[in-house]
Order: structure tokens, then C-alpha cells, then sequence
């Protein structure tokens, strides 16, 4: 029994860390806010050559062999650096395909050839759709019922997003599906990875945070020193590393299929967002009048906490399943 | 990464949960005095008969050798079979969890084979004599004074806040033997006995209605130098090893308890009646909401613990981190009850002991100990800050 990373896995953090801080980085993303597609094709297409949307899907299926805990790794750091684009939909929706046998559509999603943006219904067939921009497949998820649609011929509404990085609208998916599978490890995975992504924001902002309380002087010494701050920072760091803990035991727990795979998701799912959403708020709260303006990136972590603690699933049904799951 | 029981690991667990079945003591544990001492003692000593005494201590001195992973496994085995006490609650506590320790890390082959053996049969307990009633928080400001007497230490002062130190033999106690030194530099670490002549100790009365809890005075104690563990005027060093157990380790016994408390806490809000008088104490919104959120905290507590006992195994020592868990673990602690205080309804107003079974308003009461004792949750704050975050010092 381990819980921290091996060797191999803190080579596949350190990569995907270094690639994120170069090329996505959130003041050049700024530029694209409010637009349809905030990814363009090069760069969506240098993480499926990175193999990203591969990780978890069997070598034979054409993916890289690994399973959920790398997976779950990646989102951590996508998480860390609020990195816009349908990652959720894109590794899902590869699963759903191997799942039911779409090598083709499989080979498209992993390569990065074919887009996938995410819809959750809101009301019959009228979905919320998200990361719509140059996508041609919607995948539709709900509970352990997931989908992909063809989005070709299909009308999207767009919306104002409180996220502008994260592209919003409604779209009705009446047509068939192009394969639908229901499968509770479907749900699984997306409790895991949102939790990875939610357990990423409540890192970063704590890391924020308390580089600032070094940095900052008032009073003439870093406002780090100061009770007040470092307190909050040490609750921010608690709050992270149980998050993290959590989501990678989780992780462990689904891919071991134990028996306590959906008590420790749905635990992880419940934990990281609350530390998500309480981490982001203090680290505005931390960094005083520059946290509060556009230009500084505090707010990306927010807006983008309040989306993921509504992706797959929303905080009251999380800590409703959690509650009814059976705790081994 | 993994979640892999090795075979021995397996074993281990299933030796574990058979042994229980057929020895937990079924009687409660009586609540004060020589009785609870005699208890406690008993207990010890049917542990090490069992060979579940000192699981992650070294072979020659008694302990079985296994790592902490087993340690761990132990605590869940014995959370799960129900028993009638809690673990920690006990006066065998500072023994097994920071004298014993420390004494491992730090003491002399001396002190190692005179006093560990005695700690896991259950013959000796030992209290803790750290804090002082100018020295709390400040702790490295202790005055209790310690002269070199010939191959004696004499020792004059007042320690505060020591748990069974009316029924204890041995005691850690911090001692200044420089006061010209900066306060961190002059301090030692002894073992003194506590048949001294020249000590008093005085019970204090917790808003628990714990008796156990005392304070002590020494008049010219006079303790051998041979009892310094570490150099003398190093023992601020060794102290922190000892907290660093407490931080550690020593509270693993509760978090897995934690978790089992939780559960129970589900079943009484199924069972019993809610506030409106009609529907069950779970159809409220709040109480739901709050216990879900207490089922995933104490999981990720079990997931912290983990990853604590995996940094250990690659670093030898606990490291500050522990300060995180302790600061999570006790105010999580606080909640569980506080929150058990909100669905037991009107039984909340009828006092329980603060151990046995199916009891809620004695271990609320006891709970704020968990955000004040060992260092507090505002000084597990400043902990994390500095020495986890490297956040600059006031």
C-alpha cells in the first residue's frame, strides 16, 4: 500500500506540468476569452500526440496502457492550471468508443482529428453543451448512461458563459446516438476526474496564496508572517493535500475494483469540491484589490471551480450518493 | 502508487480480526483510579501475550518489527470489532505512542532495554511532562529547573496538563538545564520517576469531568543523569521527534475509530426521530448534508494517513506534514461530535461517560480536548505555515 506517485508517474506529471506552463498558459488563453474555441486545432492536436486523451485506454485499442491513476494525475495538473478544453468529454468519450468496439471513432477521438464537446441534459432531450467550438461530437452524460452524437446538422445555442474560457450553449440531441453504452464505471471515472481536476484548483490557489504571503510587504515584512494569512494558507494546504489524498486513493480503489470504488469516488467528488470552491474564494480574498481584477488569474480558478462542481453531476447529488453508498 | 495488501499483509489483517474476536475484553473500561490503571495494564499485557503490542517497534525490544501499514491495519481490525473502549483512551498512551518512541529514536541501549519491554508487557505507564503554566504554546519558555548535582539533575518547578500522572511510574519531562542559553538551546529531556521523592501532583477536573488530568510539582527532585535522553541540553531536539510521533502516528488508533464513529452516527440518524418529531433525524436536508460531508472527511483522513505512513517508509522520520493531519483530524474530530450533539435531540442534555458504547455527550464534551491538546490547532497552523509552506515567522 502506497499513496505517493512512482518514479514513472512523477515523470508523466512533470511532463504534462512543463507542457501546460508552455504552451497554456492562462494570460496568453486570455485573449481568447469569450470565444467559441478557445484550443485551436495545433494545440489540441499536440496533446493527443503527447498522448494525453490516451492514457487510460488499452494498448491493443491503440492507447497508452495506463489506467485511471494517470489519468486522474493529468486532470490534477489541468486542475493546477486551469487549463481550458473538453479533456473530460474527449477521455470519457474514447472510453464509451472502446467500450463499443468504434475503433474508427476511437482512432479520431485519440488522435485529435475529431472533437468532442460535453452535454448534460437539462431539461428532455435539451442539453447544456460546453467546449462546442470546433467541435464536430457532443458526448451526453448522465448518471452511467453516456453517449456520443454527431453534432453535424445540430443547432447550438451559445451562451454567456461565467467561465469565459469554458464555452457555454443548449443544444437538442434528438438523433441517435452514434453508440451509447450503460456503465457504472463510466460514472466512476467522471467522479474521479472531476475530483482530480477540483483537487488541482484547491492545490494551485493554495500555492498561490502562500507565494504571495512571501512576496507581498505591508507594514514593512511579508504579509505571510502575519497570523492572519499564514492561518488561512495552512487551512488552503490542509484542505488540497486531503483533496489530493482522497482522489488518488479513489483512483486506486476503481481501477483495484474494490468494493468501496463508488463510496471513495463519490467521497473524493464531495471533498474536492469543497476544497475547490473554499480555496479559490480565499486565494481572491488573500491577494486583496489585485485578486479582485481581471488581469490577475485568481478569478479563473472561481468561475472555474463553480463549473466543475457542476460537471457530471452537481454538489447536491454528490453528497446525496455519497450518503447512500454503501461504505464498504 | 497501490492499494496492494502483500500475502503478509493479508495474513497479517486476517490474524488480526480472529485474534480480536476471541480476546476483546467485553466489560467497559472503569473510568478512574487504580481500577482504570489495572484496566489498562491488563489490556497491555494481553496485547503483548497476543504479540499485538508494539507492531512497528524494533524485534529487540520486544515489538513484532512490521511496518506501519501493519500498525495501521491493527487500528482498522480493532475498530471494526466493536469494542467497548477506545483505543488512546488509555494511560498506556504516552508509553506506546511518544516515550517508547522517542526512547527508539533517541535514548541510550541502556535506557532501550530498561524501559521498552516494560512499556509493551504492560508494567510500566508513563505520563507526559511538557507544558507548564507559563509555558503553553511557548512551550521552549519552560522554567522548571534543573541543576547538576554530582551524577544527579535537581529538579524544581510545576508541570501542567499531564494526563494520568496520578497513576503514572514514568514521566518525559523537559527540564531547563542551561537558563543562560537561548531558550531553545538549554532545555533537556529526562525520564523521572515518579515515586520521587519531592512530588506532589494535584488533580484537575476538565470540563469533561475527566479526573485523570494533573498537574505536578517537584521540590528538589533529584533524577540520575544517566535518565537525560539525548545530550544534555539537546532535549529540545528530542522533543520535537517526540511531537513529531504525536503528530504522526500516535493518533492513527482515532482517525480509523473516527471513521467507524461516523458510521454509527448514520445508523442513530436512521433510527432515531428528527427535530420536526416525525420523520427520521436523515430526511432533514442539514443533517444529511453534514453527514455526508463527515463520511468523505473521514475518509480522506484514512487517505492522508496513508500517504503520511508512505512519506515515513521513504524518510525514516514523521516530517512536519504530520502537523496537517493532526490540525485535520482534530477539528474534524469536534465537528463529528458536535454534529452527533444536533441528531441525538433531546438525549443531548442527559451526560454520558466519555467512553462505552453508544455514548454521544461525554465524548462531545471531550472533543474540544482535540483542537487544544498536543500543541493547538493554532499552533498546528503556524506549523504547517512555517515548516510545510515556508511561510517567513512572525
Amino acid at each position: 500500500m502506497d499513496l505517493l506517485p512512482t518514479e514513472e508517474q512523477l515523470e508523466i506529471i512533470g511532463t504534462v506540468k512543463a507542457q501546460l506552463e508552455s504552451d497554456f498558459s492562462l494570460n496568453d488563453l486570455a485573449e481568447r476569452d469569450g470565444q467559441d474555441q478557445v484550443i485551436d486545432d495545433t494545440l489540441w492536436q499536440r496533446c493527443a500526440e503527447l498522448g494525453w486523451f490516451a492514457l487510460g485506454i488499452s494498448e491493443e485499442d491503440g492507447g497508452v496502457g495506463y489506467s485511471l491513476v494517470e489519468e486522474a494525475l493529468l486532470f490534477e495538473e489541468v486542475g493546477a492550471h486551469a487549463t481550458p478544453g473538453p479533456f473530460l468529454a474527449t477521455v470519457l468519450a474514447a472510453h464509451v468508443a472502446a467500450d463499443c468496439g468504434e475503433s474508427e471513432l476511437l482512432g479520431q477521438i485519440l488522435s485529435g482529428e475529431r472533437r468532442v464537446a460535453l452535454a448534460e441534459p437539462e431539461d428532455g432531450s435539451r442539453h447544456r453543451i460546453t467546449d462546442h467550438g470546433g467541435a464536430d461530437l457532443a458526448l451526453a452524460i448522465s448518471g452511467s448512461r453516456a453517449a456520443i452524437f454527431d453534432l453535424a446538422r445540430t443547432e447550438i445555442t451559445p451562451e454567456l458563459s461565467l467561465d469565459p474560457l469554458v464555452p457555454l450553449g443548449t443544444v437538442s440531441l434528438d438523433s441517435d446516438p452514434l453508440c451509447a453504452v450503460d456503465d457504472p464505471s463510466i460514472s466512476l471515472r467522471a467522479s474521479v476526474l472531476v475530483a482530480a481536476e477540483l483537487a488541482g484548483i484547491a492545490r494551485a490557489t493554495a500555492e498561490q496564496s502562500t507565494e504571495y504571503g512571501k512576496d507581498r510587504e505591508q507594514f514593512g515584512r511579508p504579509v505571510g508572517s502575519f497570523q492572519a494569512l499564514k492561518h488561512r494558507c495552512a487551512d488552503m494546504a490542509v484542505r488540497a493535500d486531503a483533496a489530493m489524498n482522497l482522489t488518488r486513493l479513489a483512483a486506486l480503489s476503481v481501477v483495484a475494483g474494490h468494493n468501496d470504488a463508488e463510496f471513495q469516488s463519490e467521497a473524493a467528488r464531495v471533498l474536492a469540491t469543497q476544497a475547490a470552491l473554499e480555496n479559490a474564494t480565499w486565494n481572491v480574498q488573500n491577494h486583496g484589490g489585485i485578486g479582485f481584477t481581471w488581469e490577475h488569474t485568481a478569478h479563473r480558478y472561481v468561475t472555474r471551480a463553480q463549473f466543475r462542481a457542476r460537471t457530471a453531476g452537481t454538489p447536491h447529488d454528490h453528497l446525496a450518493a455519497l450518503l447512500g453508498a454503501p461504505a464498504t | 502508487m497501490n492499494l496492494d495488501l502483500t500475502a503478509e499483509e493479508q495474513a497479517f489483517r486476517d490474524e488480526a480480526s480472529t485474534w480480536l474476536a476471541e480476546n476483546l475484553p467485553t466489560e467497559e473500561r472503569p473510568p478512574e483510579g487504580a481500577e482504570m490503571r489495572a484496566f489498562d495494564l491488563a489490556w497491555q499485557r494481553t496485547l503483548f501475550d497476543g504479540g499485538w503490542a508494539g507492531i512497528n517497534w524494533p524485534v529487540e525490544y520486544g515489538g513484532r518489527g512490521l511496518s506501519d501499514i501493519q500498525q495501521m491495519i491493527w487500528y482498522e481490525e480493532f475498530a471494526k470489532a466493536d469494542p467497548p473502549f477506545t483505543l488512546n483512551n488509555s494511560c498506556t498512551f504516552v508509553g506506546n505512542n511518544h516515550g517508547g518512541p522517542t526512547l527508539i529514536l533517541k535514548g541510550s541501549d541502556e535506557q532501550k532495554t530498561e524501559h521498552l519491554p516494560k512499556i509493551l508487557e504492560g508494567e510500566t505507564v508513563w505520563c507526559q511532562g511538557f507544558s507548564e503554566p507559563g509555558a503553553g504554546s511557548d512551550l521552549a519558555s519552560l522554567s522548571t529547573k534543573a541543576v547538576v548535582d554530582g551524577d544527579e539533575l535537581v529538579v524544581t518547578g510545576q508541570k501542567t496538563w499531564t494526563s494520568y500522572a496520578h497513576v503514572a511510574d514514568l514521566q518525559e519531562l523537559l527540564v531547563r538545564t542551561d537558563p543562560d542559553a537561548p531558550k531553545h538551546k538549554g532545555i533537556s529531556w529526562v525520564i523521572c520517576d515518579m515515586r520521587s521523592p519531592g512530588i506532589e501532583i494535584r488533580e484537575i477536573e476538565t470540563m469533561s469531568h475527566v479526573t485523570d488530568f494533573c498537574e505536578v510539582f517537584y521540590d528538589e527532585v533529584r533524577i540520575p543523569l544517566t535518565n537525560v535522553v539525548g545530550e544534555i541540553n539537546d532535549g529540545w531536539r528530542v522533543a520535537m521527534s517526540t511531537l513529531s510521533f504525536e503528530r504522526g502516528t500516535a493518533f492513527m488508533a482515532d482517525q480509523v475509530e473516527l471513521a467507524a464513529t461516523v458510521e454509527r452516527l448514520i445508523s442513530e440518524a436512521r433510527e432515531r426521530t428528527g427535530a420536526d418529531g416525525r420523520r427520521p433525524a436523515i430526511a432533514d436536508e442539514d443533517i444529511a448534508k453534514r453527514l455526508s460531508m463527515a463520511r468523505a472527511e473521514v475518509t480522506a483522513l484514512r487517505a492522508m494517513t496513508i500517504a503520511g505512513i508512505s512519506r515515513t517508509a521513504r524518510t525514516g522520520v514523521p516530517g512536519p506534514e504530520g502537523s496537517m493531519i493532526r490540525l485535520f483530524h482534530g477539528e474534524l474530530h469536534q465537528r463529528i461530535y458536535r454534529l452527533a450533539m444536533d441528531i441525538v435531540g433531546t438525549e443531548a442534555l442527559r451526560l454520558t461517560p466519555v467512553d462505552g458504547e453508544g455514548v454521544w455527550t461525554g465524548p462531545y464534551l471531550q472533543s474540544f480536548a482535540y483542537t487544544i491538546g498536543g500543541g493547538t490547532t493554532d499552533i498546528q497552523r503556524n506549523i504547517v505555515g512555517e515548516r510545510v509552506l515556508g511561510l517567513p515567522r512572525q
